[in-house]
């Protein structure tokens, strides 16, 4: 545990909207805690309405959490204001899942760098172009991209201008809420890799945001599961593909297809029912209950503890402990689902 | 084999003549699909995997100018030239399709059940109250929890599943010999997805359906899928069994897709695998190889030449030069 030297920390954080209906609210991340330390790759995986991109966005600061500290080198983010609050998250970017709607379509890719970088008080002509060429240099683009529109660009290039443009403001952390699923499979191990690069040169630190678990199992240290707003298991990623202790772990790990038909042709999906309930009414206790072969009376009653498995791994189960013991290496290897 | 053939597609290919541009997203296309069996057809964005399937049909946007060549027999019928009331008495009909993005597929102001009911009576000829009560056997059929409430409910009150779920009763409702899925599980999670297939598996034995799934996830194919066409940018790469294909791919481009998979072996922090460039923009038809650019083991030939579907038995049918010269040379030494 590197607790004294974290990067940012994200303690007991709620963000909840106003719902449709009157008079509600949809908590979409509840209580949650996560911590990254410096150049650390971390993933954050989970399904659709989970609260995954919540998160993301407010640990940016593009939702406003409603309550929760956010802490970066140890200071509160939510204690500052103007000007510090806006020079100390810019440590802070995020790179958005679609490179079609994230990029000014009347800008050239040369306007849009220009932009953070005179953000960041780069105001001299022949510096911004320095810094320009650097960085499309760093996402692997050639320079002439710079008086290019996004619409010439492939969806591979853009999203390489996403990031180019995340990092013209030397962050620390970048935010990536699903980089690489909106582009086509050939494409996606690029993508991938300039991450891996970009985290090695730079020193980056990322929190991996993904539904794709494969993915995150190879690009991450670490890895945190989502399920309706909650945090339900984190473990270092190697020891949570081997070793998954949470009932929703397994299913998700369970669900994914082999591209080995002779193992297709034999295997069990796993017993997991139904679609996620809605966040506007989360069942009571344990929030997979709903879903789980292994649900129980007790589950109904209380909150499953955040219980310890192994110094680095954690598992929000009243069964955990007993998974964890029988937990054996997942039986296939994992494709790269859509 | 023929004689059980629902579907026999051959050297099809489309033409689109937008204001702007003439393209041919599909060149010279064949493949079969026999009654009951499910093919996948594997490509990226843009390799044609979509129009393939929706401009016999009749299925593209409005304002595009459709040409179709070549020959497509569905059940003793030429697709290739019909008129668009014989088309319209066909899809929904003796072929039910499912699109990727059951919220836009729905019509948002019907009710679930009006919805299956209307597929019913254009095609089955039933009164309302019969096609009613048919909709509340298919919501149960695709395993719709609670179907009576269901059939009153709108698709936007349903979830991504459910609606997947709804959207493939209204497909099989007037017991189709073919099932076009587009990316019928690419808007879903990998846990309803899971639930999704199991469950065209299971219509598809029960009902005798035939199934042409379009995706580009090699798991999915691997779940469902019997043989498995590879398309790359128009054309067909490879054509052959899902244990060919996934197991031992022969063409470059198949095989650098199924290399790129990460496995569990994989240490993290380790590289990604991938294809190096990009995949080609639809234009004219090229004269080589379209994949000549990216591919590994490419030769003169490639460029100038495009290469045709070729296998032998027992192996998939493949369009590379590189993979069909060293095996006739295999051959002659045999």
């Amino acid at each position: 545990m590197r607790e004294a030297g974290d990067l940012l920390r994200v303690e007991n954080l709620v963000t909840r909207f106003k719902s449709v209906e009157r008079g509600k609210w949809v908590t979409a991340v509840d209580d949650v805690s996560i911590r990254l330390a410096p150049g650390e790759m971390v993933g954050l995986v989970g399904e659709s309405g989970c609260g995954k991109s919540t998160l993301g966005r407010s640990i940016v600061g593009l939702e406003r959490p409603q309550s929760g500290r956010i802490l970066l080198d140890g200071v509160d983010l939510s204690s500052l204001r103007g000007r510090e609050l806006r020079e100390k998250r810019r440590a802070i970017q995020y790179v958005f899942q679609d490179p079609y709607a994230s990029l000014n379509d009347r800008q050239t890719i040369g306007e849009t760098l220009t932009e953070a970088l005179i953000i960041i008080g780069v105001k001299d002509r022949e510096a911004q172009r320095r810094r320009i060429h650097t960085l499309l240099d760093q996402v692997g683009l050639p320079d002439a991209l710079a008086e290019r529109y996004p619409r010439e660009l492939s969806g591979g290039q853009r999203q390489r201008v996403a990031i180019a443009r995340s990092l013209a403001v030397e962050p620390r952390v970048l935010i990536c809420d699903e980089p690489v699923s909106a582009l086509d499979l050939s494409i996606r191990a690029q993508v991938m890799n300039l991450f891996l690069t970009l985290h090695k040169d730079l020193g980056v630190a990322c929190l991996f945001i993904a539904h794709d678990l494969a993915l995150v199992r190879q690009a991450t240290s670490r890895t945190y599961v989502m399920y309706l707003g909650k945090i339900v298991e984190d473990a270092s990623s190697a020891e949570l593909y081997a070793r998954p202790s949470h009932p929703y772990t397994q299913a998700l790990l369970g669900s994914i297809p082999s591209a080995d038909p002779r193992v297709e042709a034999h295997r069990e999906p796993p017993p997991i029912f139904g679609d996620i309930p809605s966040p506007t009414n989360p069942p009571s206790g344990c929030r997979f209950r709903t879903r789980c072969p292994r649900a129980m009376e007790v589950c109904a009653s209380h909150p499953p503890a955040r219980l310890a498995l192994a110094p680095d791994h954690h598992a929000s189960c009243v069964i955990a402990a007993e998974l964890y013991a029988h937990s054996h290496p997942a039986p296939h290897r994992l494709p790269m689902p859509a | 084999m023929t004689s059980t053939n629902i579907l026999q597609v051959s050297h099809l290919c489309v033409d689109l003549y937008t204001t702007r541009a003439a393209l041919r997203p599909v060149d010279d296309v064949s493949y079969e699909v026999a009654a009951g069996e499910t093919l996948a057809i594997v490509g990226e964005s843009g390799s044609g995997k979509t129009v393939l399937n929706f401009a016999p049909l009749g299925l593209m946007p409005t304002g595009v100018v459709t040409d179709l060549s070549g020959s497509i027999l569905f059940d003793g019928q030429q697709l290739v030239g019909l008129s668009e009331p014989a088309l319209r008495r066909i899809r929904g009909g003796k072929i039910g399709t499912i699109f990727q993005d059951p919220m836009s597929a729905l019509n948002p102001a019907l009710r679930i059940g009006r919805q299956i009911a209307e597929v019913a009576e254009l095609h089955l000829g039933m009164t309302s109250s019969q096609a009613e009560a048919r909709a509340l056997d298919l919501l149960k059929l695709v395993r719709m929890s609670d179907p009576e409430a269901r059939l009153r409910q709108y698709p936007h009150e349903l979830s991504g599943g459910l609606r997947q779920r709804a959207m493939i009763a209204i497909a099989i409702a007037a017991e189709p010999k073919l099932l076009i899925a587009d990316e019928p599980t690419t808007a879903l999670d990998v846990t309803v997805q899971a639930q999704i297939i199991g469950l065209l598996k299971d219509l598809q034995r029960r009902l005798n359906t035939a199934i042409v799934l379009i995706t580009h996830d090699m798991g999915v194919v691997a779940s469902i899928a019997a043989r498995v066409a590879v398309m790359y940018a128009g054309r067909l790469a490879e054509y052959g069994s899902v244990e060919e294909v996934l197991l031992t791919p022969r063409h470059p481009y198949t095989s650098g897709l199924i290399a790129a998979l990460p496995s569990v072996d994989d240490a993290p922090g380790s590289p990604f695998r991938g294809l190096p460039g990009t995949p080609p923009v639809l234009g004219a038809p090229l004269p080589g190889c379209a994949f000549a650019p990216r591919c590994p083991q490419v030769i003169d030939i490639c460029a100038r030449r495009y290469p045709p579907l070729a296998g032998g038995a027992g192996t998939a049918a493949v369009a590379c030069h590189v993979v069909n010269a060293r095996q006739s040379k295999e051959q002659a030494h045999a």
